[in-house]
């Protein structure tokens, strides 16, 4: 019984790098490298990542097809959709071309743009459904669980974006993580916008994130016809 | 449901009619496709995407017939992103009709597109509808649709199958720029319903419970995951296992193993319902109730005390029982038929064994026990030749009472032998048996030396008749012979009571009874003896002779009992008060002397 202090150490470490929870955002990265620690590869962060995108624009998704169920939006309303989310200020590849032909860095940037640009209104968009008597709490939990899947996610792209500045893929030139400003979900006349405009922002900026996560993976990890 | 919604809501400012909800359930084609409805004028009928990366519109010109000359009818579009100027069709596709085409260049994913159909020539827009490309992509249908045979049931009825396909070639599942989800649907041949499975992400499903004999169709569809819109199925295929035939003999047999279990069960059921009563004796077996013999609580409880009074009115039998049982009582009787006998053959000779047989009565004696004092009658008497020896001696006063005190002169000599003999006995009797012997049975031990010889009371009447100590002695058994020291056996006695020697000494040795008055020769335990100058019967009433430890105590020997039955005490020869003769005397006397054993019915006979 008389375990040393190393292998302790091994033992704990090696405790601390199994993650359970298999979210990105709390995968520690094994910084001594011990023999005990299972380091995940940067393939498997991005498999983890994408994952969890995928799991957050279906949760966008499903949120927004019980808004629209339960509250036909009147033609006012419609004519809304189509103004500018607040994200539209955020330049982003608007095909699979472009964004296979976008540096990795700038798509890095990105990503991490739309998703720091989403925390606060996430939040706001779960007060207010929570108010709301009309929607269900089952609606509520949802818009709750979007918005921390949001801020997880972004914390695992971080970390792939710092296993991939490690491994040396990334440049220097990567600034979106600290220049991440609040910016505030406001219309063009000014006007916050409703729920259900910002359901369907969300919706369109998960499917964007996922797909950006696909071909920064493609571009990262080399795989087969990728 | 939500395609329907999702594209229809983009036509909320073209289309006339509200879109309900209920509408939206007819499924989401209704934009997508070009499906024309002639009831309307100029009107785009659909726009699709396959890949997410292209999209085309369909128009049509419905009514106005006139208008459908090829470029009458213009599609403009515009991005709502960048707020740009309506734009013409990129490319009107020439192979088919009213298709507007946008390449990859044109298209814009998470872009609103808004499109208008307008008669340039007249300058009227007739259809307007915006949509996001995400939106209306519908995949193209798999290919490769295949199914593998995974088995067959062992009735040969059911089979299950592998069925398997490859996306689409035109999306990028490789990538994952579109991440696909597939739906498998089979119906039997030519039925008019669809068995639908569950979306599969994967490219592989199975398929279980199909019927043998049975030929299937089998296709599969798919749609971009988290999107609702559903490309086309793709080919069916058919699916087929033919029923092996060698199954259907088992029917037969498992008919009549079913009909046989069934008859068994009957069979079983009948028997038991038949044998009910000693099934349920084997099975469940009655507990005994515990018997206690007495008192049945049962009747108690009901109140029925006849049983209860039965059983307590019982336990009277039992004294007089015990009385009559006692051997000790029927040892000694009186002799109430013949007095005449009590000449040569007294009891009290016939049972100290007198008929100068000497020894061997003794000894016939002397083994004539268990008559009641078993208990403390040692057969084994010490020396017992002694004993026997000092009979004969004695036995030729025959004509004396064998009960008749003697002198003391012989008493000493008893004493002494009573000494020299035994050394565990205190008890010792005396060589004066002879006069003793005719006398009475018991001695009263008066005292015990200090050798362990015992002092037997004296016949003196002067010896102060020290009535009682019944209480030690009423339990004592009779002829507890020798280590009470309180009784004597009947040789000792005899022996005692041939020398009769009234002379108190140290030891005293045996007390006769007719020289002591009837006080003083008595006995505090329960004993009437009677002494007569003749031959006396010697009568006892059933006596426990009770051990006593007085030095003096007398008793009164019933001498005889007259006609009247009534009891004769010893004459008094010494002391004439104290021996009363009227039967009437004996009641005073009764109480002064310590009342022998008697029975309930002699005591009758004795009350007045």
């Amino acid at each position: 019984m008389g375990l040393s202090v190393p292998a302790v150490a091994v033992l704990l470490v090696v405790l601390l790098c199994l993650d359970p929870h298999g979210r990105v955002g709390s995968a520690p990265i094994c910084a001594h490298g011990s023999s005990g620690c299972h380091v995940p590869s940067l393939a498997d962060l991005f498999d983890r990542v994408i994952q969890h995108s995928a799991r957050m624009h279906s949760l966008s998704n499903d949120l927004h097809s019980e808004f629209e169920q339960y509250f036909l939006p009147s033609k006012n309303h419609i004519r809304k959709i189509y103004r500018k989310c607040h994200t539209s200020n955020i330049l982003t590849p608007n095909g699979k071309e472009n964004a296979q032909k976008l540096a990795r860095e700038e798509l890095t940037e990105v990503i991490l743009k739309l998703l720091m640009a989403w925390r606060d209104p996430l939040f706001q968009l779960h007060q207010s459904m929570a108010h709301q008597q009309d929607f269900n709490s089952f609606s509520s939990n949802k818009a709750l669980e979007m918005g921390d899947m949001a801020h997880e996610l972004r914390k695992g792209v971080e970390k792939v974006a710092e296993k991939m500045r490690v491994l040396g893929m990334l440049g220097n030139s990567v600034t979106g993580l600290s220049a991440a400003e609040a910016m505030l979900p406001l219309s063009d006349s000014g006007e916050a916008m409703s729920d259900y405009e910002l359901l369907y922002c969300f919706r369109r900026d998960s499917n964007k994130v996922q797909n950006y996560l696909k071909i920064l993976k493609c571009r990262i990890v080399p795989e087969h016809d990728c | 449901m939500r395609s329907c919604e999702l594209t229809h809501l983009s036509h909320w400012k073209s289309l006339p009619h509200m879109i309900s909800p209920d509408q939206c359930n007819r499924g989401p084609v209704q934009f997508s496709l070009p499906v024309s409805d002639p009831s309307r004028g100029p009107h785009f009928t659909g726009c699709r995407s396959r890949e997410q990366e292209t999209f085309r519109c369909w128009w049509s010109a419905g009514i106005f017939q006139n208008l459908t000359e090829p470029g009458t009818l213009r599609v403009f579009y515009q991005t709502k992103n960048a707020l740009s100027e309506w734009q013409e069709c990129p490319d009107y596709t020439h192979t088919v009709k009213n298709e507007c085409y946008f390449n990859k260049t044109f298209t814009h994913i998470w872009t609103s597109y808004c499109i208008q159909l307008r008669s340039v020539r007249e300058n009227i827009t007739y259809d307007e509808t915006c949509f996001t490309v995400e939106n209306i992509v519908h995949p193209d249908p798999p290919i490769g649709l295949n199914w593998t045979l995974l088995n067959v049931s062992h009735s040969g009825l059911h089979f299950d199958i592998l069925v398997r396909w490859a996306p689409p070639p035109s999306a990028d599942v490789q990538m994952g720029w579109m991440s696909l989800m597939y739906q498998v649907q089979y119906r039997v041949r030519n039925a008019s319903h669809w068995e639908m499975l569950d979306l599969e992400s994967g490219t592989q499903q199975s398929i279980y419970g199909l019927h043998t004999d049975k030929e299937y169709e089998v296709r599969v569809r798919c749609k971009m995951s988290a999107f609702n819109n559903f490309g086309e199925f793709s080919d069916s295929i058919l699916v087929h296992v033919a029923q092996i035939p060698s199954k259907e003999s088992t029917f037969p047999t498992t008919l009549v193993l079913i009909f046989g279990v069934i008859g068994l069960v009957i069979l079983l059921v009948l028997l038991i319902f038949s044998q009910q009563q000693r099934l349920m004796v084997i099975f469940l077996p009655p507990i005994p109730a515990p018997k206690i013999k007495g008192i049945d609580p049962e009747l108690l409880k009901n109140g029925k005390l006849d049983q209860l009074n039965s059983l307590l009115s019982s336990q009277d039998m039992y004294k007089p029982d015990f009385y009559h049982e006692d051997p000790w009582v029927e040892f000694i009787q009186l002799d109430l038929d013949d007095p005449a006998e009590k000449n040569e053959s007294s009891d009290t000779q016939h049972l100290l064994g007198l008929s100068r047989s000497g020894s061997s009565h003794v000894l016939h004696f002397k083994s004539d026990d268990d008559s009641g004092r078993a208990s403390c009658y040692d057969p084994e008497i010490p020396n017992p030749e002694d004993l026997a020896a000092l009979l004969p001696g004695h036995s030729g006063r025959g004509d004396n009472h064998p009960l008749v005190s003697r002198s003391s002169s012989s008493i000493p000599d008893l004493g002494v032998q009573q000494t020299s003999e035994v050394e565990e006995t205190p008890i010792q009797t005396q060589p004066a048996v002879p006069s003793w012997v005719n006398m009475d049975f018991y001695a009263q031990v008066s005292d015990f030396t200090p050798a362990g010889g015992v002092v037997l009371s004296p016949g003196q009447l002067n010896s102060s008749p020290e009535k009682k100590k019944e209480e030690e002695n009423e339990k004592k058994i009779p002829f507890q012979l020798v280590s009470d020291g309180a009784y004597t056996s009947e040789n000792t006695a005899r022996q005692l009571s041939a020398d009769v020697p009234p002379s108190p000494g140290p030891e005293q040795g045996y007390q006769t009874f007719p020289t002591q008055a009837v006080e003083g020769n008595l006995w505090n335990g329960e004993y009437l003896v009677s002494t007569s100058d003749s031959q006396i019967p010697y009568l006892l009433p059933e006596a426990p002779p009770v051990p006593i430890l007085p030095p003096v105590s007398g008793y009164t020997v019933v001498q005889e009992v007259d006609a009247q039955h009534s009891l004769l005490l010893n004459p008094p020869s010494s002391q004439p008060a104290i021996c009363p003769h009227s039967p009437n005397k004996h009641l005073p006397a009764m109480p002064t002397m310590p009342m022998g054993y008697l029975t309930p019915d002699l005591l009758g006979n004795l009350t007045p």
